[in-house]
């Protein structure tokens, strides 16, 4: 989640009036936000992606002004016509389609303002431009190029230009070869033949979106004229990136003014800040939160959270959302609106009147029935990952490797399947305890993972208990009648126990238990080999039940 | 009075015997008694102050081998001396070692102690050996002689001449040497006036048997009395996890609540983990570094193409909802892909999407996935709570109110409701919760109403409240842990030493 380190005073002068620490604490939260850090005189907080017009103070003040009551409704931004044009060349369509910019005038940046305005870029990048793939924004000089400015793509070899931060020409290929971004985002336009370059009228190169900004046009403190552009594959992302930094560099100051993008089959005037209008029900917004507002105290809390709001018609008020909200998407996220400007804390919690009967998953049910038989026949309960590695499940155990269920992304050789079985798990419990003291009687009641085509997720999720018993005289009649025991109270019912063998088993010590022609489960001696793989010293006897077929 | 058992009193006849005093041994051969019975009564009797305990050590000697050899035959210089004489008090060295029948290796031992010890003189180039008179018997050859007769003797008891001699013979490796501790038990005044006044011994038993019981004799038979604040051997019950007894807990609220159980697959498709819930295929969470995905079996079947169709319908354009839905195309083989599930949501959507009848109120104590290493604090598998409530009319206060009322039962009383963000959720909200334990207020789980685009693909037409999050930080703070892998990491001594009631 993105953060911002808010200072009070900063936080103060966007405000407009003193703002102690202790309101910042007590008032912020109810935004949204989550404390990360209290310093002596900033805080850290998290703001959630959808919020991201939170990535600057400016952002974060006006909202903060709105649930104080200091400034509501919603806020008005102007943009005239710079009379500066923008051309998309046809060139750029397969690598990276759209372009939109905007001019900010008169800004007074101090060095807090440029470090803020990375910041946001970086926010931005990530929560709508999906690290630049969706979105990437440039921010430059105006007054160190001269307009019109083309968008294009051209061969890489073909243009050179001095990156940002660096002191020689580089040409675009040079740049995705050796340029630390370069390395980083060439995987957004390297499959294409062109590559894209921002370029003014004397074909001297703003940036190479999405990769890097030429050090032409970088910001510097004392710049006061801004251009500012986004290009990426989805319009809307480009467009809401667009509206949040237009918007924000407003409210710190500047003057915006439009730009004509001219592409080959139409021009538009970019930005757009026009407000988006949707309409709320009163009483869908009542129903929900649970309260009895009237009309005038709905608007009221809309314009705490600096959306306009005015009635239309009895019971519908129509809502002006700020061009750079990107989350409303439904009449329910204004209900959320309603909320927030009411504010949270007021919300009085009720109990619903539903009246219901609770019942245990029968599986469950069974589990814990196991569980008591279990413990009463002296074992302890292991809680072991249901995810394992091959080396667990198969080779320590003596066992081939069969199909499994496997991990794509497996965070480390640890955990790389899922398990099939309880009882691998279980000897490895017995070999981290060694230095316990003996007997040690431990099961396990939980689940594995079986491949079965029958099921949508082709794997089943299945029941199982295993029980190890470890100590100097453990055999193969102990455990017997201790799985017979278990078998017995927990079903009713015919099974047996037939001799058979098994890898993980000694020989002749092995017995498969059967309810008619099915197995449903193992006991026997673990074979000596399987305990030296553990490094165990002691005897040990073990089975492994499947609990759903027992069930029936 | 003194109330003494069986043993104490036998212990004490047995000093009678030994005339008042005698050391464990001799208590033991006197009595019949078994070693540590004495031991016992010894401890009982000296705090009683009936007897008086010693402790000393001494020193037994025995002969080794050798030693005993020469008991038979006499020391090596002993042997040549008597051949010396045998031969008239004169003689070459050769014809007595000859006539003394001595080893070849035993003759410079024995040449040497002559000498020093000096019985015969060595001269000339003949080398001739000559003694005046026979040597009387020395020190030395009357200890060996006492030890040949005793078999042991303590140094203790002998005199400085004959511990001196001892020394040599030790130095010779003629004897074998141990350390003992003796305690010797001595009847004080007190005890001899207790036995002056008589003491009758009443038979006692430590088991009672079922012959005691059935035959009555019990009422005949003293039992003997424990000490009842003796350390015993330790018993290892078996017992249930503790993390296992947390999620009991939890679904025993639940079911108090009156809330019904579900549960659905660890291994789910992308389509009822994130799909059905509004989670648009870019979302960040549904990447590989967040979502463990398979590689084997890759893809599962997508539900019947009704739900399937409206769906995509409502990611793409919001379908009938009146949203905008997130303005993509929406990608079948995206949905089929499998994975371990994020949360038990998923379970939550697939339920309602076929149980339509309110009111509902479900709820799921089970496992979840993340793709995480394991650390302190994170694990990639983990339980995750999840409560669910679905009637007309239900509001986002109901909401906070249920939650409210579950966490109550935790002893969390004080519940804080934080505006939040979840894609499936609007309005949602985090709840925070204040620990009196920790003196804090901590994030316990997420919350929120279902999103109309999640609800109307699935038919459901009333509100969903939805509460959801991790049951390790209750765990962790009802066991007092402070890492997450002491929970999962199935120490048996933590697991013994881990009362259940907390």
């Amino acid at each position: 989640m993105p953060v911002i380190t808010l200072h009070e005073e900063r936080f103060s002068k966007f405000v407009g009036r003193k703002v102690t620490l202790t309101e910042m604490t007590k008032w912020i939260p109810w935004l949204g936000f989550d404390i990360e850090e209290e310093g002596e005189d900033y805080l850290k907080v998290e703001f959630n992606p959808n919020r991201i017009d939170f990535c600057s103070y400016v952002g974060v003040t006006r909202a903060f002004k709105g649930l104080r009551g200091w400034e509501t409704g919603l806020p008005d931004y102007k943009a005239k016509d710079s009379n500066i044009t923008l051309k998309i060349t046809e060139a750029v369509a397969e690598v990276r389609p759209f372009m939109l910019a905007a001019v900010v005038r008169n800004m007074e940046l101090d060095e807090g303002d440029v470090a803020d305005l990375m910041e946001m870029q970086e926010d931005l990048h990530w929560g709508i431009g999906r690290d630049r793939k969706k979105a990437s924004i440039g921010v430059h000089n105006l007054d160190a190029v001269r307009p019109p400015f083309t968008f294009t793509a051209v061969s890489p070899n073909s243009v050179k230009f001095v990156p940002l931060d660096k002191n020689e020409e580089m040409s675009l290929q040079e740049i995705l070869q050796k340029h630390e971004k370069g390395v980083a985002y060439k995987h957004l336009i390297d499959q294409s033949p062109n590559y894209p370059v921002l370029i003014d009228r004397n074909e001297h190169v703003l940036s190479m979106p999405p990769i890097i900004n030429g050090e032409l046009t970088k910001i510097k403190e004392k710049t006061t004229n801004l251009f500012l552009d986004v290009t990426g594959t989805d319009y809307e992302a480009v467009e809401k990136s667009l509206n949040v930094l237009c918007t924000s560099l407003a409210d710190m100051g500047g003057e915006i003014e439009k730009v004509t993008v001219e592409y080959p089959d139409q021009s538009r005037f970019s930005p757009n800040l026009s407000p988006e209008k949707m309409d709320l029900k009163t009483t869908f917004a009542n129903s929900s939160l649970g309260l009895h507002l009237s009309t005038a105290e709905i608007i009221e809390c809309l314009e705490r959270s600096r959306l306009g709001a005015r009635r239309i018609k009895k019971g519908v008020i129509e809502v002006a959302i700020p061009a750079y909200r990107i989350d409303i998407l439904h009449e329910i996220d204004l209900v959320e609106e309603v909320a927030i400007g009411y504010g949270y804390y007021k919300l009085k919690p009720t109990f619903p009147s539903s009246v219901t009967i609770g019942e245990q998953h029968p599986t469950l049910k069974i589990a814990n029935l196991t569980r008591q038989i279990a413990i009463g026949l002296g074992f302890t309960e292991m809680m072991n990952f249901t995810l394992t590695n091959e080396s667990i499940q198969y080779e320590k155990m003596r066992r081939k490797e069969e199909k499994d269920i496997t991990l794509a992304n497996p965070v480390s050789a640890e955990y790389t399947i899922m398990r099939q079985d309880l009882l691998p798990g279980l000897i490895k419990n017995l070999a981290a305890n060694r230095h316990e003291s003996f007997p040690q009687k431990l099961f396990e009641v939980s689940d594995v993972v079986k491949l079965n085509d029958k099921n949508e997720t082709l794997c089943e999720r299945r029941l199982h208990i295993a029980a190890v018993s470890s100590h100097p005289k453990a055999n193969f009649t102990e455990i017997k009648s201790i799985a017979e025991a278990l078998i017995t109270n927990i079903m009713v019912g015919e099974w047996k126990i037939k001799e058979t063998e098994h890898p993980s088993f000694l020989k002749g010590r092995v017995a498969s238990i059967r309810t008619k022609n099915r197995e449903i489960g193992i006991v026997g001696e673990i074979h000596p080999e399987v305990l030296n793989n553990f490094g165990l010293e002691n005897p040990t006897v073990a089975f492994e039940i499947n609990l759903e077929t027992l069930i029936g | 009075m003194v109330e003494l058992r069986e043993y104490d009193q036998k212990t004490l006849q047995a000093l009678k015997k030994l005339d008042g005093k005698g050391t464990i041994e001799e208590i033991v051969k006197a009595s019949s008694l078994a070693h540590a019975a004495v031991m016992r009564a010894a401890l009982k009797l000296s705090n009683e102050k009936l007897v008086q305990l010693q402790e000393r050590t001494r020193t037994i000697v025995a002969l080794n081998e050798e030693g005993r050899t020469y008991a038979e035959k006499g020391l090596p210089e002993r042997r040549l001396i008597r051949s010396l004489f045998n031969l008239g008090g004169t003689a070459k060295i050769k014809e007595v070692t000859n006539n003394a029948k001595l080893k070849k290796s035993l003759e410079p031992i024995a040449l040497g102690w002559l000498r020093r010890k000096n019985w015969a003189i060595l001269s000339g180039k003949e080398k001739i050996l000559r003694a005046s008179e026979e040597p009387k018997e020395g020190t030395d050859e009357k200890v060996i002689g006492l030890l040949a007769k005793k078999n042991t003797i303590v140094t203790q008891e002998l005199d400085n001449e004959m511990r001196k001699a001892l020394k040599v013979l030790r130095r010779r490796k003629l004897v074998n040497i141990k350390d003992e501790n003796i305690r010797t038990m001595e009847l004080t005044v007190a005890g001899r006036k207790l036995i002056k006044r008589g003491i009758k011994i009443v038979e006692e038993v430590s088991q009672l048997t079922p012959e005691l019981i059935i035959t009555g004799k019990w009422r005949d038979t003293k039992l003997r009395k424990f000490n009842v604040s003796a350390d015993g051997p330790q018993t290892y019950p078996g017992k249930i996890h503790p993390l296992q007894q947390i999620i009991e807990r939890t679904r025993e609220i639940f079911l108090q609540m009156g809330f019904t159980e579900i549960r659905g697959p660890l291994v789910e498709t992308a389509f009822w983990n994130f799909d059905a819930l509004f989670q648009p295929q870019d979302h960040p969470a549904r990447e590989m570094q967040d979502t463990f995905y398979l590689s084997n079996p890759k893809a599962g079947r997508l539900p019947k193409k009704t739900i399937v169709d409206v769906v995509a319908r409502a990611h793409e354009d919001g379908w009938t909802t009146g949203s905008k839905g997130w303005g993509y195309k929406w990608s079948h083989s995206e949905a089929k892909r499998l994975l371990l599930r994020t949360h038990t949501t998923a379970e939550t959507i697939k339920y309602l999407s076929k149980h339509k009848k309110v009111p509902i109120k479900v709820f799921s104590v089970d496992k979840v996935y993340r793709n995480e290493q394991l650390t302190y604090k994170n694990t990639a598998e983990f339980y995750q709570i999840e409560g669910i409530v679905v009637d007309k009319g239900v509001t986002f206060r109901d909401l906070m109110g249920t939650l409210k009322a579950f966490y109550s039962r935790f002893g969390l009383e004080k519940v804080q409701f934080w505006p939040c963000y979840f894609p499936y959720t609007e309005p949602s909200a985090q709840a925070m919760v204040y620990v009196p334990k920790l003196k804090h207020w901590m994030e316990l789980c997420g919350m929120g109403i279902f999103r109309p685009e999640v609800l109307a693909p699935m038919g459901i037409k009333h509100p969903v409240l939805a509460w959801g999050g991790g049951l390790e930080r209750i765990a962790m703070l009802e066991l007092g842990l402070k890492d997450i892998r002491l929970l999962y990491g199935n120490q048996l001594g933590w697991i013994r030493g881990t009362p259940l009631c907390q």
